[in-house]
C-alpha cells in the first residue's frame, strides 16, 4: 500500500494536474449456470442436512386416504379433484365465515389451472398438499350481485373447462341457454351471493374479472393449502364423486 | 485469457511512462484495480437442488454449488461482493417450515453483503421478515420504502457504500409497489415511494456526495412491462449515474446482461438471472488510473 501511496504522488507529479481518480475502462459479464459439475460445499450441506431431514419427515406424514386417484381432468366440465377442493374450501371457510358473520357463503370456485397436480390412490401425505396447492393464497368470500353471478355463468360458459365449483352451484349448458341453481334455487335478481374463492383469482387472476369489484369481502385469513390439510386431517377416507354439478348437455346429445 | 490481454495493455501503458526516467513498476501492479459484483434474484427458498426428474430444471441450482462457485471465485478475486435482488422467501417447504430462517443462515454463509426486498418477502407479514433478520449477517437494503411506522424502523438501510481495493461502490435498494401484490395486512404501514425520484436522488447522493467510483441499484422492480409500469429498463433510461442495475421479480433469463443508455447517453447494464438459484450472474469492474487508458473509453464485453 505505501509503494502504491508513493507511486501515486510521483504518478501525479508527472501529470501535474489534479489527481487522478480511478477511472472505469472495461465491463465484463458473464453468468453461470449452477449445476452437477460444481462440487456442493460441505459445510453448507451440513448446515442444510437436519432441516432437510425434519422437513422430509413432515413432508411424508400421512393425514388422509383416498381410495381412488383424484385427477383435475377426470370428467368433462368437472373433476374428482376440483370437486373435492371447492367442497372441502367451502366446508373449511364456512365454519369461520358463519361464525364472523352469521351467514352462509352460497358457493366456491376457483380455477382448473390452480390444481398443480393430482393425488394418486392410496396414503395421502402433507406432501400431497403442497404439491396440489403450492401457492400461499388465502380464502376471501366477495359479495356479488346477480349481474355478477351471470358475468362468472357465461365466463364458465365460454371457457368450456372444469374450474373447480362446489355442490351449491349446478349449471347445465343445454341446446336452449343454461340452466342454473344456486342451493336448488334458481337466480334472485334481489338478492346478493357470498362466493368463495382466492385472493389470487379476486384481484383478477385467470380473468376472473367479475370477482374484481365485489359489493363487499370478507378476507378470511385462512390459506388455501392449511385449509386442505385441515380437512385431510378430519377426514379419514376421501369421498368424492363427479356429480355433474357443471354439464354440457348439448354435447351430451351431439 | 481476456483478462491477460487487458493486463499487457496496461503495462505497455505504464511502461511509455518509465520513458521519464522514473521507474514506475512497483504502480504497474496497481493502477488497475478489478471490481467483480456476483449476484442472485428470486431464489424463492430453493436450497437443494432440483430433483433429477424435474421436467424443467432437472439438477439444476442448489445453495451448496452456488457457495463452491462464490468461494472459487473470491479466491480468485478477493475485491468481490455478492448481491441478493429480493424473492428470498418462499417456493418451498423450507420457507413453510422454518419462515426463512435456514434462506438467511446459508446466505450469511456465503458471506453476501446486501439484499434488497421483494414482494415474497412479506409473504409472513412485515413481522415475520422482521423476526428472521437476527439470522441475516448482511444488510437489507431499500430506499423507496419507508418503514418508518413498521418493526422494520431503523432495520433497513436505503444504501450502502462498500469499499473494495480503494474503489468506492455503492449499492442501494428498490422495491416494487405493494399494493395489489401483498395483502395491506402483511405489508402494514410500509410506505411505498416513486422508485424513479429515489433512484435519482440515490445515484446523485452516491455519485457527487459520496464520490462512489461504482453505483449499483438493486432492483426488484422486474426486468421491463408492456403497460407503463416501472421496470429496470425504464429506470435505467431516465437516471444517470447508475452503472448497473442487479434485477429480479420477473424471472427473466437473459442470455446476457443488457445494455442500454441512460438519460445522458452513457451505457447502463441491466442484468437478472432467471429466479431459483438457477444461475449466478458476474459483473467485472475493471480500473485503471492511467488517463490515457481512460481516455479512450470504457469497452463492455458481455
Amino acid at each position: 500500500m505505501k509503494k502504491f501511496i508513493i507511486s501515486f504522488i510521483i504518478f501525479s507529479a508527472l501529470f501535474s494536474c489534479k489527481s487522478q481518480l480511478p477511472q472505469l475502462v472495461k465491463i465484463e459479464g458473464k453468468q453461470t449456470t449452477v449445476n452437477e459439475t460444481i462440487a456442493s460445499n460441505k459445510t453448507i450441506e451440513n448446515t442444510i442436512k437436519p432441516y432437510r431431514e425434519k422437513v422430509e419427515k413432515e413432508m411424508s406424514t400421512v393425514i388422509s386416504y383416498t381410495p381412488i386417484n383424484l385427477y383435475r381432468n377426470d370428467g368433462n366440465l368437472e373433476s374428482s379433484l376440483g370437486n373435492l377442493m371447492a367442497d372441502l374450501s367451502y366446508e373449511r371457510a364456512n365454519l369461520v365465515f358463519n361464525s364472523r358473520t352469521g351467514k352462509n357463503i352460497d358457493f366456491a370456485m376457483f380455477n382448473y389451472g390452480g390444481i398443480r397436480a393430482g393425488i394418486s390412490k392410496g396414503n395421502i401425505t402433507n406432501e400431497s398438499a403442497f404439491n396440489l396447492m403450492p401457492f400461499e393464497n388465502s380464502l376471501v368470500v366477495v359479495e356479488l350481485t346477480s349481474e355478477k353471478i351471470m358475468e362468472l355463468v357465461n365466463y364458465l360458459i365460454s371457457e368450456n373447462v372444469a374450474h373447480p365449483l362446489s355442490k351449491q352451484f349446478n349449471l347445465t349448458v343445454t341446446e336452449k341457454g343454461s340452466d342454473l341453481k344456486i342451493n336448488n334455487a334458481a337466480l334472485d335478481t334481489s338478492k346478493t351471493y357470498f362466493v368463495l374463492t382466492s385472493d389470487y383469482l379476486q384481484t383478477g387472476g385467470d380473468n376472473m374479472n367479475f370477482f374484481k369489484d365485489p359489493v363487499n369481502i370478507y378476507l378470511l385469513d385462512y390459506k388455501v393449502r392449511n385449509a386442505i390439510i385441515d380437512y385431510f386431517k378430519a377426514t379419514d377416507t376421501i369421498k368424492v364423486s363427479l356429480d355433474g354439478r357443471f354439464r354440457n348437455e348439448k354435447t351430451l346429445k351431439n | 485469457m481476456k483478462r491477460r490481454n487487458f493486463i499487457q495493455k496496461s503495462t505497455a501503458a505504464t511502461a511509455f511512462l518509465t520513458l521519464g526516467g522514473l521507474s514506475l513498476q512497483s504502480f504497474a501492479s496497481k493502477n488497475t484495480k478489478h471490481i467483480t459484483i456476483l449476484h442472485t434474484n428470486d431464489v424463492h427458498s430453493h436450497i437443494d437442488p432440483f430433483p433429477i426428474t424435474d421436467s424443467r430444471y432437472p439438477n439444476m441450482g442448489g445453495v451448496a454449488r452456488r457457495a463452491t462457485l462464490v468461494e472459487a471465485i473470491r479466491k480468485e478475486n478477493p475485491n468481490t461482493l455478492l448481491l441478493d435482488a429480493g424473492d428470498i422467501f418462499q417456493g418451498t417447504p423450507y420457507f413453510n417450515f422454518y419462515g426463512g430462517e435456514l434462506e438467511f443462515k446459508l446466505m450469511s454463509m456465503l458471506k453476501y453483503d446486501a439484499a434488497t426486498i421483494g414482494n415474497h418477502d412479506f409473504d409472513n407479514g412485515i413481522d415475520g421478515l422482521f423476526a428472521q433478520l437476527p439470522h441475516a449477517q448482511f444488510d437489507f437494503l431499500s430506499a423507496n420504502y419507508d418503514f418508518k411506522n413498521t418493526v422494520l424502523n431503523s432495520h433497513i438501510k436505503p444504501y450502502k457504500i462498500f469499499v473494495k481495493d480503494g474503489i468506492k461502490i455503492g449499492v442501494f435498494g428498490l422495491g416494487i409497489e405493494l399494493q395489489g401484490l401483498v395483502d395491506p395486512k402483511m405489508y402494514k404501514e410500509t410506505l411505498y415511494l416513486d422508485p424513479l425520484e429515489i433512484a435519482q436522488d440515490m445515484s446523485r447522493i452516491l455519485k457527487e456526495d459520496e464520490y462512489c467510483d461504482l453505483v449499483i441499484c438493486l432492483s426488484h422492480l422486474g426486468y421491463h412491462y408492456k403497460t407503463e409500469k416501472i421496470s429496470d429498463l425504464e429506470l435505467a433510461s431516465k437516471t444517470k449515474n447508475i452503472d448497473l442495475i442487479i434485477g429480479g421479480h420477473t424471472h427473466t433469463f437473459l442470455p446476457k446482461p443488457t445494455v442500454t443508455k441512460n438519460s445522458v447517453g452513457e451505457n447502463v447494464l441491466v442484468n437478472q438471472v432467471g429466479c431459483f438459484g438457477l444461475n449466478l450472474g458476474r459483473i467485472d469492474f475493471y480500473f485503471d488510473n492511467d488517463k490515457n487508458l481512460a481516455s479512450k473509453g470504457k469497452s463492455i464485453i458481455v
